[in-house]
């Protein structure tokens, strides 16, 4: 049991380190396509975390969430972001305020600050693991980073996708998720909302001839 | 079981209007949707003992005195916009808009009434953050109405910075349950219970609750306009149609108020200080503060109105965060007044924008002598928002101030006195430059009757509620600030 216990647990760590390469992955990928397939690995490391933490601590209802995770977040959005893409016709590289290296340094700075704030935190003491809570962190100030610096809109929303994952994670670990009413009615909202934003970037190509959201600044003042 | 009742209603009447294929039907029962749930409304709420609590679905819902209140707003709101909208979307001309966006529009209306009234009604908090991530969600489409490049702008903004201030929010709510799981005894279920945790609050850790309410009154403070979140604001309140602009300032703002009020209370009573008054406190004044330069300078006038209901939204804030029964009181009078004069205001902003065709306030002048009904309500407006006795805003004003003055906070009172007076000026240069001198430009003028009635009703509304509360509402006001100061 208690073998079976420790590769389990080794196995989660292991798929955190995956979690937090593919955050990575997502910011470094100079093309949408690929970045759309690194989200995709992320939310199923994510998933494979959410499972791994249900049966190693038999917590049932945390299998609800994970089978989601899995189906529309490793496939369904991707799907909808691919068909997008497709659409858009989007193949050059994206633009971004500052280049892949700069924002690849700026990622691992946001992810030392996760841990030097959260490592000594006496507040917080997780139900699972502490680890845990700075990846979180760092993937939601990733997320952020990358709404930030992109021009693209399709890489603004992939970034708010990436911030959702890692406040997933920051619930799974911190408390064992959230009721699963609660947890349903998010993943109903993430799902619509990556849906109209999608409709939006239609919009925003049709209207400015383009999805840079620079070329957004009709209104001032 | 009523709670759920009156929910049903926007949500049925939100998909009957993709049923129908007429303009009629779909105009027809666009009104009746928000009419029934008017009546749906008043009724459950003055039918109900206001010291009462009544519950739905599992303890998830839960109408309160507070809750009440906004649903009154709500379905109030919600009917005139309505009223309003079936003026002036659904003419039957050449340039009306097709049936497909007709029905959109009617759609998401009704989906945005329904994202409201579960955000109110919410006990679970969990509920409470999707369904205030739903009003962003259904409303999105609602700004971006007339498909222009500038509208798709705006409802861009306000999706994705409401959206990732929301997510924000989400992190704090996390928190609270994580606090409840490792301190409160009792029913996994009931952890995000707004009534579980007021009473358990001894059990809940008041470090992590500070933590959380950072993160709420952030996340939520986006969506209500506070500052120094509030940049998407005036952009999609300005380029929503005007009914729209009307629900979005005059109750989705007080919406989120209503949700940071919620954590205020909680926060309140489980680390037993001002931390929570104090950040209210702040972040009211700032807004204020920040508002007050914009609304000075302003050259557009729907921008105008939004940059006054940043203001409004911090006075409210200041309000709740001086506390005590004085200022929850006033907060709460002042959630009702804003609402109904920001409405009229926008409601007469959708005319003088269908009169001039321009959003610009100087090349628009003498709106008394081309149509004295529109220039006279419009001007009355203004006086209203801007804080001039005998109307309404003006008692709650006076309400929160006095309240700051009984908690002695002298520094602040002087600072939102001297705010208020810039504000007045402003508002008062501007509207008097619209309303009086002469006119020159030509007038698109039809009468609709419905929306000039729409503006009758609420000039009359503002000025009765400046100088009379009816006596049930008042009941429902200080029962609801009972609530808050988690007193009964």
């Amino acid at each position: 049991m208690s073998m079976e216990h420790e590769s389990i647990l080794s196995l989660i760590h292991f798929m955190g380190m995956a979690f937090l390469i593919f955050s990575f992955a997502m910011i470094a990928s100079p093309q949408l396509l690929s970045c759309v397939r690194f989200y995709a690995l992320h939310s199923l490391s994510l998933a494979v975390i959410t499972a791994l933490i249900a049966y190693g601590n038999h917590v049932e209802h945390l299998i609800v969430p994970a089978i989601l995770t899995l189906v529309l977040k490793t496939w369904v959005i991707p799907q909808i972001f691919f068909k997008l893409t497709r659409r858009l016709g989007v193949h050059r590289e994206i633009e971004s305020y500052i280049n892949i290296p700069f924002s690849l340094v700026l990622s691992t700075l946001l992810v030392f600050a996760a841990y030097y704030t959260t490592g000594d935190l006496k507040v917080l003491r997780p139900v699972f693991s502490n680890e845990f809570i700075p990846l979180a962190i760092a993937t939601i100030l990733i997320g952020m980073l990358m709404m930030a610096t992109r021009k693209n809109a399709v890489s603004q929303v992939l970034g708010l996708l990436l911030l959702e994952n890692g406040l997933f994670l920051m619930a799974v670990t911190m408390t064992f998720g959230m009721p699963l009413l609660v947890e349903l009615g998010i993943f109903f909202d993430v799902l619509v909302g990556a849906i109209i934003m999608g409709i939006f970037v239609f919009k925003i190509r049709n209207a400015f001839e383009g999805i840079d959201v620079d070329d957004l600044t009709v209104l001032k003042g | 079981m009523s709670i759920l009742y009156l929910l049903s209603v926007p949500l049925a009447f939100a998909f009957l209007s993709l049923v129908f294929t007429s303009k009629v039907l779909v105009r027809s029962f666009f009104l009746l949707g928000t009419m029934v749930l008017a009546v749906a409304g008043w009724w459950l709420v003055f039918q109900s003992n206001p010291k009462e609590k009544i519950f739905a679905f599992g303890e998830n819902l839960m109408m309160d005195s507070f809750c009440a209140l906004f649903i009154l707003i709500i379905v109030s709101i919600g009917l005139l916009s309505s009223l309003y909208a079936a003026g002036y979307l659904f003419k039957e001309d050449e340039s009306a808009i097709p049936l497909v966006k007709l029905k959109r529009y009617a759609f998401f209306f009704h989906l945005f009434l329904f994202t409201m009234l579960l955000t109110v009604c919410s006990n679970n908090l969990g509920i409470m953050w999707i369904a205030i991530e739903g009003t962003t969600l259904a409303s999105a489409f609602l700004v971006n109405v007339d498909d222009k490049k500038s509208s798709i702008e705006a409802a861009w903004k306000y999706l994705i910075l409401c959206t990732v201030g929301i997510a924000l929010a989400l992190f704090g709510i996390i928190l609270v349950y994580y606090s409840a799981i490792s301190g409160a005894i009792g029913d996994g279920k009931d952890f995000l219970h707004w009534t579980f945790l007021m009473e358990h609050a001894r059990q809940l850790d008041p470090e992590v609750m500070k933590l959380a309410f950072i993160f709420i009154l952030v996340g939520y403070g986006t969506k209500s306009g506070l500052a120094p979140f509030h940049s998407w604001l005036p952009d999609a309140h300005s380029q929503a149609p005007s009914p729209v602009s009307a629900l979005l300032s005059g109750v989705l703002l007080s919406c989120a108020i209503f949700g940071i009020v919620r954590f205020h209370a909680l926060t309140q009573i489980v680390t037993n200080s001002q931390f929570s008054g104090n950040l209210l406190i702040f972040f009211g004044l700032l807004s204020v503060a920040i508002a007050t330069p914009f609304i000075l300078i302003q050259g557009d006038y729907k921008r105008l109105f939004a940059y006054s209901s940043v203001e409004h939204m911090g006075l409210v804030a200041v309000g709740f965060g001086f506390g005590g029964l004085f200022g929850i009181y006033g907060a709460l009078l002042h959630i009702i007044n804003h609402a109904f004069t920001k409405s009229l205001l926008f409601f007469s902003s959708g005319h003088l924008l269908h009169h001039y065709r321009t959003k610009e306030i100087q090349k628009i002048n003498g709106i008394i002598k081309t149509s004295p009904l529109l220039g006279g309500i419009f001007f009355l407006g203004v006086l209203a928002i801007a804080g001039l006795p005998p109307f309404s805003i003006f008692v709650s004003e006076f309400v929160i101030l006095a309240s700051g003055f009984i908690a002695k906070r002298f520094a602040v009172c002087a600072i939102l006195l001297l705010l208020l007076i810039l504000v007045f000026a402003g508002l008062l240069k501007h509207a008097s430059s619209m309303v009086f001198g002469k006119s020159e430009q030509p007038v698109h003028s039809e009468k609709s009757l419905l929306m000039d009635g729409v503006l009758c009703i609420g000039v009359v509304l503002i000025l009765v509620m400046g100088v009379y509360l009816p006596t049930p509402l008042n009941h429902l006001l200080q029962e609801a600030s009972l609530v808050i100061q988690g007193k009964n």
